[in-house]
């Protein structure tokens, strides 16, 4: 109940995603245990953690890109996986396809197609799997690429961009796809300090604008400014959530502490 | 003094014994100046024309011709050197000195003014072989039909040559087609399975060969021509001739010549006469041109034209059929389905682990002797392609493989995120990026095909490495190799251009 009073709009309160008791390892060695999260709409929630901790495994696992071992996943009330003696099913690659629909994913390394320009990058997967008018794909594509400054970039190639550019490309091409959750991972990792400032006020004007967002970060100040909620994970488990103000100035754990403690000493 | 003397002796004694030793050596280091008197008698012959000379099955090269030259070695004192011959070759062989004669069951008659000849030893004719079930029964019958011959040998010469009867020539202009084959061995394999129906041969060769194959063959009785086999030498060489031609006489005096065409069942062949005088025209040599051997470039490059076009042809519609096979290959080698992928190892395996020119034969060859199927004369392109296009279609499907491997798992991933099936992942996304991955291995392999396409000779078919071999041979000279070589390189050069154009379009992306 504490996180629905935080929600600002909880008259319209709808849970976009919910997941319950997800485990899975890699090569026998557990890498997520037991985890459960839910994220409502309008939310954001920033995951920190160690490395190793999972939180990117999580996210791979609720964007498909891994197969949990087990466990439950829905988007917005509809089951995706499910899970049957102990092991996690996936539903046809119509329903499949539908799920994905309801999220997009910024990479830590941008992924952006080398083959394609700028607009295209942008305006493709619309085009192509959504079955959009292709005009209006491109003009919205347009838009969107002047919100995050690009607008003089429509024809460039992604290995003509800085990687500040790059990775505004491809914020640009998954809000394109509409999504209700749009998961960063580690979106600033790969850029120099003083072009991560530019990437994270993009994010933070999309929290502004009421995007539902799970981000894996390691922004500590970043995560306390625009969070609603932040999760700390350690060892494939979730071992502490809530209000920024709670978790990251007063956490309750003893290994959350750590953690900070050395981040804040580095 | 006396002591300065000593030591000046001993000096003395000591260069000399130093020098003496040095020149010893000397000596020793130049055997080709020594031993001048131990001749080497080098013998040209091709080893795949039994009872003549051949390649046994312990390795050794045995035969009529090569037991003669043995004797004749061991009665003058030479070491005698078989050397087998590319049978096209056997002219620049000769020319350059590298053998000292060509015996070979050669037949004098129509090259009298090429070589400076022995007198004829053996008679020979000019035979056709069918199949013991064909219809074929005389000369006449071959009309319409498909003869097979040795390419630039006597049965040729009898339907073609210069000194061809007009009888022989209009016969030839009546067969569907006369086909020139490198070897006998290879002449009965397109008897056997049907692409031919007639094979035209020495007599000699003939009996051997239907001794040997069972009696699934026969002769026909009408001959297409009579001829016979003398020892060619190297125009103008009549010292060498003579020596050999005393010695062959004595051996036919005390009975030795005959023992030996005894062991090879040549008896009844056997035409070595005492009486028979040298057929030497004149002492003046025959002028280039006025043998009827100069080189006419106009009809040369016309058939080199003619045997690069077919080699366009097989590179053509081999990369036509064998890049788009690659691919598949290459799915089903990435399969998940593991007997499938099984299957994609095991082939490509197979088709890099042997040589291209015996797949080529089995696929030609292959059906009749394994299902026993009757194959036509048009197989035998059909059967080119495939083959062609079985065997570069496993080094597509490698590189392919590679070129997709080398493209980023997070390109799938971002696909996979915005919801590209995986019919839309793979051609919009992973194929374009493949294409640029692989177009410099690609380059390399396209221009392995254009040389590769002279292994066709050994389907019979005419492209322009063949041709410029027969053409070679027959004009005795290396122009039409030379000019060969030149196309080879110049379609090279421009499919390297080529390609470089298109890797530059691939350019505006890294």
């Amino acid at each position: 109940m504490a996180e629905l009073e935080k929600s600002k709009n909880e008259a319209s309160s709808e849970r976009l995603l919910e997941i319950n008791n997800l485990s899975k390892s890699f090569d026998g060695r557990k890498v997520l245990e037991d985890i459960s999260l839910t994220v409502e709409k309008g939310e954001v929630i920033s995951i920190i953690g160690p490395s190793g901790s999972g939180k990117t495994t999580l996210l791979r696992c609720a964007t498909f890109l891994e197969t949990m071992d087990d466990g439950e996943l829905s988007y917005c009330g509809k089951k995706v996986v499910t899970s049957r003696n102990g092991k996690a099913v996936y539903p046809s690659k119509a329903e499949m396809k539908e799920a994905k629909s309801k999220f997009s994913l910024v990479f830590q390394n941008f992924n952006l197609f080398p083959h394609f320009n700028v607009l295209k990058n942008v305006s493709d997967a619309a085009v192509s799997v959504m079955k959009r008018n292709k005009e209006e794909v491109l003009e919205e594509s347009r838009q969107i690429l002047k919100k995050v400054g690009l607008e003089e970039k429509l024809k460039a190639y992604p290995c003509e961009l800085s990687g500040g550019q790059q990775q505004r490309v491809a914020i640009a091409r998954a809000l394109v796809m509409n999504p209700e959750i749009l998961y960063f991972d580690e979106p600033t990792s790969a850029l120099d300090p003083e072009i991560t400032a530019g990437i994270l006020r993009i994010m933070k004007e999309l929290a502004e604008e009421k995007m539902t967002m799970v981000i894996v970060t390691h922004e500590i100040d970043f995560a306390r400014a625009v969070s609603d909620r932040v999760i700390f994970m350690d060892g494939g488990y979730i071992i502490e959530q809530g209000a920024p103000k709670d978790v990251i100035d007063n956490p309750s754990n003893e290994r959350t502490k750590t953690f900070l403690r050395k981040l804040s000493s580095l | 003094m006396s002591n300065y003397s000593k030591t000046g002796l001993k000096r003395f004694i000591g260069t000399m014994l130093i020098l003496s030793l040095l020149m010893g050596m000397m000596i020793s280091l130049m055997p080709l100046e020594a031993s001048a008197e131990v001749k080497t008698f080098t013998v040209g012959f091709d080893a795949e024309f039994p009872p003549y000379g051949y390649r046994a099955e312990n390795g050794e090269y045995v035969g009529f011709d090569l037991d003669l030259a043995q004797e004749v070695c061991k009665r003058n004192g030479w070491t005698l050197n078989k050397k087998p011959i590319n049978w096209d070759s056997k002219d620049m062989e000769l020319e350059s000195g590298a053998i000292d004669c060509i015996w070979n069951g050669f037949t004098i008659d129509g090259r009298e003014d090429k070589y400076t000849w022995s007198t004829p030893y053996i008679d020979n004719s000019q035979v056709v072989i069918v199949k013991k079930e064909s219809a074929i029964n005389k000369l006449n019958d071959l009309k319409g039909k498909n003869v097979v011959v040795q390419a630039d040998s006597s049965a040729l010469a009898a339907f073609k040559g210069e000194d061809a009867t007009d009888e022989n020539k209009a016969l030839a202009g009546s067969f569907a087609s006369l086909q020139q084959v490198q070897d006998y061995n290879t002449a009965f394999l397109n008897l056997e399975s049907g692409m031919a129906d007639a094979v035209c041969m020495d007599i000699g060769v003939a009996n051997y060969q239907i001794q040997s194959r069972g009696d699934a063959f026969r002769m026909l009785d009408e001959k297409v021509s009579s001829e016979k086999y003398g020892i060619g030498f190297k125009l103008g060489n009549k010292e060498l001739r003579n020596k050999v031609q005393e010695t062959l006489l004595a051996m036919k005096a005390d009975g030795t010549f005959d023992t030996i065409a005894e062991k090879w069942g040549l008896e009844t062949s056997v035409c070595l006469d005492p009486d028979d005088k040298y057929i030497d025209k004149d002492e003046t040599p025959v002028l280039p041109g006025q043998s009827g051997n100069g080189i006419d470039w106009g009809a040369m490059l016309a058939q080199l034209g003619e045997g690069m076009g077919r080699s366009i042809l097989i590179f053509v519609l081999t990369l036509l059929f064998s890049m788009p096979l690659g691919l598949l290959v290459a799915f089903v080698r990435m399969s998940r389905f593991k007997p499938l992928q099984w299957i994609a190892r095991i082939y490509i395996s197979i088709m890099r682990g042997t040589p291209l020119m015996l797949q080529l034969l089995v696929v030609c060859f292959g059906p009749y002797y394994l299902f026993h199927i009757t194959l036509t004369e048009n197989y035998r392109f059909i059967a080119l392609i495939i083959g062609f296009s079985v065997n570069y279609a496993a080094y597509f499907a490698e590189i392919y493989r590679a070129g997709i491997q080398a493209v980023p798992v997070g390109q799938r991933e971002a696909a996979s995120i915005l919801g590209y099936s995986g019919g839309q992942t793979f051609r919009k996304i992973i194929f374009p990026q493949m294409v640029k991955n692989v177009l410099p291995p690609v380059t390399n392999e396209i221009i392995t095909l254009v040389k590769d396409t002279s292994l066709a000779y050994v389907l019979t078919y005419l492209e322009l490495f063949s041709m410029a071999k027969q053409l070679s041979a027959a004009a005795t000279s290396l122009v039409p190799l030379f000019v060969a070589g030149l196309f080879y390189y110049i379609f090279n050069f421009i499919v390297a251009f080529v390609m470089e154009l298109i890797e530059k379009k691939f350019n505006y992306y890294k």
